[in-house]
């Protein structure tokens, strides 16, 4: 299996820690004040235009700063999310917050996608195995099988758990204590593997979706006589062709 | 639900098909502007008098139009008068579509007699009991005449099932809505706290035209034949199906209180039948979804309750115990090798939430409503997966489920996509009415929320399907028409390259008409369901 980006992320060490606060000593009026302005964002950051908003300085005098901060260690370049264009700093002994990140299934501003479908994959492996699981049950399955050998918290794999409601692999219930809940107390959210006989596990295709009108992008456009028409549509062409 | 736009269009299709362009004009006037009266009906569609009148005789004769009175307050001068107007029967129309699934459901319960006693009904709309025998009589061999006693034999077991019931009365009264009943009716919803579909015209029309419970389905066959039948029956051997029509059904100068209830029309009750299609589509659904032992059990628990069901919108079945429903599953071949311990466990399976069958006090009684609406879901859920993909469908089920707006990045968070890519797909479907978008504005930042509103989408969804069925129609009747030589060909010339044709005329046809009857069942679990 291989699945560099995800493993290295979660093994490698999140946190720096900053061991000394001497170089800010040696700042100039200047690069105090927008050192603190950074700083007092905590884990926000700021935007450089908010900087030269906030702190008044004209632009050569921030750029100068942002340098001789960023080399003395005490900021550093982070990308926003929100807006991946924008120059962003922070003060290096903060963690950049979730709204900077997007959240832990992010690194460096990319969607870890191949990260979540290994998880994704696990955990419908784990409730087809336990048939009825509850997220504690999911949760503490995965650590036993030793299959990842990263620390995911409930939290991260509710995340994961639901996804799979919304592809439809699995089922929320609610237990009701008794056949196959029988050992998980009442009332209890728990999930259950979709049956996949007769679909293949894919979701049921409706009468609507199987004929060419149903998934017709034109369909608004399309009338008896009209340009785009049944007599003349492409779709049924294609589909009538035996 | 409402007719929608398309929903007119394919049922005047369905009329022109059946009873041509001039019966289908006067049936989308109605359809379109609503009940009129004759007058009117002459005047916006500009056909003769003659020429509307027969063909309202057609419609109500097929069960599409009904006719009804109504107070006209318009003079002041003069007592109020009675004028008649006429409503089209949207639903009824709708059924016409159905008429094979009506018949598979008689030939599983009832033998060939009532199978050709239904037929006849749904072919010639409503008939006499001496139309109905003459029918089964012309279908039988020289000298093997099906007897009066067989005919009426047969009418009694489908008028018992409620397959068949009495004509709605040709001219009732229609009360006109006071103006006490309208606020009456908005006090009673708001203090229930419940959506009542507000009762569309059509309904009280029906509702007003409806038999007395005891007559709808009274057995008591008219005398004209009991006495003098057979008599009668040889005296006027010219007198064909159909040729009564005229003389029964509504004419609006006839007094209709003078002759109605003389002779009996009979004809079949589409109520029952869409109650059973209902039923089927339960089981149908439960049985994917979960197992056989659950569809056994399910079905029992129909058959044990469809009796006190009184429409077919039913919410809710009425509670059964365990042993009421064991009693029932064993009378079925497949539930007669269940064990009472399997059917407990079926219920449970049924009742563990989110719950098919809920249980009060050991009693279980079936949630249609829950059972039709994850139907519904999955069908339009179906549609946006194949339509805009597979991201497309994680968001649209996480707004339904939801139910509420969301913002989205909290969108973008929970199915695991970009959030650029979120808001594109998210556009996408909102430019096709599948989503509402409300703009949020704080400060100098702007918000995007995303709700999925079921009551406004489904009805677009119908709106497409009943298209799709329009353009389904028009294409089957397209290929017929551009293969016509080869589908007229005899057999014996079908050779070579004709005879590759016209299997790949057949292959095209059992494809486009089995759509067709599915595409009818998802627009029966939006419409009729």
């Amino acid at each position: 299996m291989t699945w560099t980006l995800g493993m290295s992320r979660l093994l490698g060490q999140k946190r720096k820690q900053t061991d000394s606060k001497s170089p800010a000593e040696s700042l100039t009026e200047q690069e105090r004040i927008l050192y603190n302005v950074i700083r007092n964002k905590q884990d926000m950051g700021i935007w450089t235009r908010d900087m030269k908003r906030e702190t008044s300085l004209p632009d050569n005098v921030v750029n100068k700063s942002l340098k001789v901060l960023q080399a003395k260690n005490l900021i550093k370049e982070v990308v926003n999310i929100q807006n991946k264009g924008r120059k962003h700093y922070m003060a290096t002994e903060f963690e950049p917050s979730k709204e900077i990140t997007g959240g832990t299934w992010y690194v460096e501003g990319n969607l870890d996608t191949e990260f979540i479908q290994i998880l994704k994959e696990q955990c419908t492996k784990q409730i087809y195995k336990l048939k009825v699981a509850t997220l504690e049950g999911i949760t503490d399955s995965i650590k036993r099988s030793g299959v990842l050998n990263v620390e995911l918290t409930k939290q991260q794999i509710d995340e994961i758990v639901k996804a799979l409601v919304l592809d439809n692999e699995i089922i929320e219930l609610k237990s009701n204590g008794m056949g196959e809940f029988a050992s998980i107390p009442v009332g209890k959210i728990c999930y259950k593997c979709i049956s996949k006989g007769s679909g293949g596990g894919e979701p049921k295709i409706g009468a609507m979706a199987s004929i060419p009108c149903g998934v017709c992008p034109r369909i608004h456009q399309c009338t008896p006589d009209g340009i785009i028409s049944p007599q003349t549509c492409v779709y049924y062409n294609k589909w009538l062709d035996f | 639900m409402v007719k929608t736009q398309y929903g007119i269009k394919y049922a005047v299709h369905l009329i022109t098909n059946h009873f041509g362009n001039l019966v289908a004009k006067v049936c989308e006037c109605l359809l379109r502007k609503g009940p009129l009266t004759l007058h009117n009906i002459v005047r916006y569609t500009e056909l003769t008098q003659m020429q509307v009148k027969n063909s309202l005789l057609v419609l109500i004769q097929h069960n599409c139009v009904q006719a009804f009175r109504l107070a006209d307050t318009g003079g002041s001068q003069s007592a109020p008068k009675q004028i008649t107007q006429y409503i089209a029967l949207f639903d009824n129309i709708l059924h016409r579509m159905r008429f094979s699934k009506f018949l598979a459901i008689i030939s599983q319960e009832f033998d060939t007699l009532c199978v050709g006693i239904v037929e006849g009904l749904l072919q010639h709309g409503r008939l006499t009991l001496r139309q109905i025998v003459e029918r089964a009589n012309s279908s039988q061999k020289e000298g093997n005449s099906v007897g009066m006693g067989a005919v009426q034999e047969n009418l009694r077991k489908l008028v018992m099932a409620r397959y068949v019931e009495h004509c709605p009365t040709a001219e009732p009264f229609l009360e006109s809505p006071t103006e006490d009943d309208a606020p009456a009716r908005k006090r009673g919803a708001k203090s229930s706290k419940m959506v009542i579909e507000p009762e569309t015209l059509e309904q009280r029309v029906m509702e007003a035209a409806r038999p007395m419970e005891a007559k709808r389905f009274s057995l008591e066959m008219d005398t004209e034949l009991n006495e003098d039948g057979e008599k009668d029956q040889n005296k006027s051997p010219d007198k064909h199906v159909g040729d009564k029509r005229k003389r029964d059904a509504s004419d609006p100068n006839v007094d209709s209180d003078t002759t109605e209830d003389q002779v009996v029309l009979w004809h079949a009750n589409f109520e029952e039948f869409i109650r059973r299609l209902r039923h089927k589509a339960c089981i149908e659904n439960v049985r994917a979804r979960m197992d056989d032992g659950a569809a056994i059990v399910l079905s029992a628990m129909l058959e044990a309750s469809k009796t006190e069901e009184k429409k077919v919108r039913t919410a809710s079945s009425v509670p059964l115990s365990v042993n009421s429903i064991y009693e029932e599953v064993i009378k079925s071949e497949k539930g007669r090798n269940m064990t009472f311990d399997h059917v407990r466990s079926a219920l449970v399976q049924l009742s563990s939430p989110p719950p098919f069958v809920t249980v009060i006090d050991e009693s279980y009684s079936i949630d249609f409503k829950h059972i039709i609406e994850v139907a519904q879901s999955e069908e339009v859920e179906s549609i946006v997966l194949k339509r805009f993909g597979r991201d497309a469908y994680r968001m649209f089920r996480l707004l339904s489920k939801a139910g509420r707006l969301l913002e989205t990045d909290k969108i973008s968070d929970k199915i695991f996509v970009e959030k650029k890519e979120t808001t594109k797909i998210l556009y996408k479907l909102w430019q096709d009415d599948y989503l509402l978008m409300e703009k949020l504005v704080v400060g100098t930042a702007t918000f995007l929320l995303w709700k999925v509103n079921k009551h406004v989408l489904w009805e677009h969804v119908l709106d497409e399907m009943f298209h799709a069925a329009l353009n389904l129609s028009l294409r089957v009747a397209y290929e017929l028409e551009q293969q016509k030589e080869i589908v007229n060909l005899p057999t014996d010339r079908r050779e070579g390259p004709m005879k590759e044709k016209y299997e790949k005329l057949k292959k095209m046809r059992v494809l486009m008409e089995s759509s067709q009857m599915k595409l009818d069942d998802a627009i029966m679990l939006f419409h009729d369901f």
